[in-house]
């Protein structure tokens, strides 16, 4: 019998399984340095105006303990901390040393300390204790994940009774003219601008691609249904370029 | 371990698709003018020490979603959205919010829960020197000029210093565009319209900030 070797996408490249992960950190270990200026260009900027309703929407109070997975260079984690306050904690946590530290830096230089810790994990085997987090989110990060469900799993297991989870992530445009130009801007302006900007064409052509690959809005929410969450909902923003799914753990 | 089910998830209700800008923006406009008052204030906001790691619910009406202010050491946060009850919350007037800096009184203000708390808060706010008329001017302006529809131009013009008292504008803001707005279509489409603006404006920032940093 023929063993073929089981593979997944890499953006819209069929790679094997576990070359996956190590592909991923080379495209987040290429763009570390860059990566705030990348967001910008990706999101024309409004990427802060999604982050910022993220925060709003999770009803974040002083106290509070959230997990802020695939952090990066600590967008979320920085807001957060401010809000929960001393008695409160924050914890980035990234599969990508790069990433965490350019965040920690950032996040060092703005004030933000005593309320945070950095983690270096994987989405699909999270090294937290079963109930720990009030809140989780993982935002823009989902996508990079080789097995999906197996993240949602974990997401749920770190949650509290009464946690929430929040998914920030690009998703599928709903508007069908909107989506011809949306497709036009991916495949052949932004790598373009990675060129230019970060001189990195080929991360960005696979940050472009594996938006396409990501789970729609109706098929994500039935992944964190299916994963043990007790209620799931999702909210578009900017036509479905990005949709804010959230589960809830009771 | 306290099992927190009957938490209220004040977004709770919101169906898929909605989404409330014209609050959410409000609640930035507040947050930035109360930080930068903060900032600026020559005591560094020491009036609001006694009501750190607390949350204070103002309701400010005609507006029926209520905003939570968190306060931290590092920032007073607004949101509107709680997990949770609120330490204390306080019923007003918009307007009789935006006038309390010069009042330094809030009229017919409903307070509950930990009123102290709440007391706390009203006269923190009377200790800084916020000009609530001037600064939510620029919200109540953006707001109007989307909805007459002088697109992005007006935005600018307004952004630039708006002529009519803020009470006036608020005034007529709250009468023909809160309470006179009939069918729900619409609203969303204003949403959408505030949305499509915040949008362009955005792409025109990020265009001008790449263009700056790569030239
Ligand atoms: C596009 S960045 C998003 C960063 C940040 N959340 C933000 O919104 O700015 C994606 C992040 O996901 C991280 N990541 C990718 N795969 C991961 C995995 N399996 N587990 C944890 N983090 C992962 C990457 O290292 C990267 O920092």
């Amino acid at each position: 019998m023929s063993q073929t070797k089981p593979t997944i996408d890499f953006g819209f490249t069929e790679v094997p399984l576990q070359e996956k992960v190590k592909k991923v950190k080379g495209v987040f270990d290429s763009v570390a340095g860059n990566y705030d200026i990348m967001n910008d260009v990706m999101s024309l900027g409004v990427h802060r105006l999604w982050k910022r309703h993220t925060i709003e929407l999770s009803g974040i109070r002083p106290g509070k303990v959230v997990l802020d997975l695939a952090g990066g260079t600590g967008d979320l984690t920085k807001e957060f901390a401010k809000r929960v306050g001393k008695e409160g904690k924050v914890v980035l946590a990234d599969i990508n040393e790069s990433m965490v530290r350019v965040g920690r830096d950032r996040l060092i230089n703005a004030g933000i300390a005593g309320n945070v810790e950095y983690t270096i994990t994987n989405a699909e085997a999270l090294a937290f204790p079963d109930n720990t987090f009030d809140l989780a989110t993982i935002a823009f990060g989902l996508r990079n994940v080789t097995n999906k469900d197996k993240a949602l799993e974990e997401l749920y297991r770190v949650l509290k009774p009464g946690g929430q989870l929040m998914i920030l992530e690009f998703s599928k445009v709903t508007q069908p003219l909107f989506a011809k130009f949306y497709d036009f801007y991916s495949f052949n302006i932004l790598p373009k601008m990675g060129k230019l900007i970060a001189n990195d064409e080929a991360s960005y052509q696979y940050l472009a691609e594996s938006i396409r690959m990501h789970p729609d809005q109706e098929t994500l929410k039935q992944m964190m249904l299916t994963a043990g969450f007790d209620k799931a909902e999702y909210l578009n923003m900017n036509e479905g370029i990005v949709a804010l799914h959230r589960g809830w753990k009771y | 371990m306290s099992h927190n089910t009957n938490e209220t998830h004040a977004s709770d209700q919101r169906t898929n698709s909605e989404l409330d800008l014209p609050l959410l923006s409000l609640s930035k406009t507040i947050e930035s003018v109360l930080n930068t008052a903060v900032r600026l204030d020559e005591m560094e906001g020491q009036s609001f020490l006694s009501l750190e790691d607390k949350v204070i619910a103002v309701t400010l009406s005609p507006i029926k979603q209520p905003l939570y202010f968190l306060f931290t050491k590092s920032m007073i946060a607004v949101q509107s959205s709680l997990v949770g009850e609120a330490d204390a919350s306080i019923q007003t007037h918009l307007l009789d919010f935006v006038r309390l800096p010069l009042n330094h009184a809030l009229p017919n203000t409903t307070l509950s829960g930990d009123t102290q708390l709440a007391q706390y808060f009203i006269d923190a706010l009377c200790s800084l020197d916020i000009d609530w008329e001037e600064q939510l001017s620029h919200y109540t302006g953006d707001l109007i000029a989307f909805k007459v529809g002088h697109g992005i131009r007006s935005l600018f013009n307004t952004q630039q210093g708006v002529k009519d008292t803020v009470s006036q504008t608020l005034k007529e803001f709250l009468q023909f565009e809160i309470e006179a707005v009939p069918t729900q279509s619409q609203v969303k489409r204003f949403c959408q319209g505030v949305d499509d603006i915040t949008t362009q404006t955005n792409v025109l920032e990020a265009r001008i900030n790449t263009l700056l940093t790569t030239s």
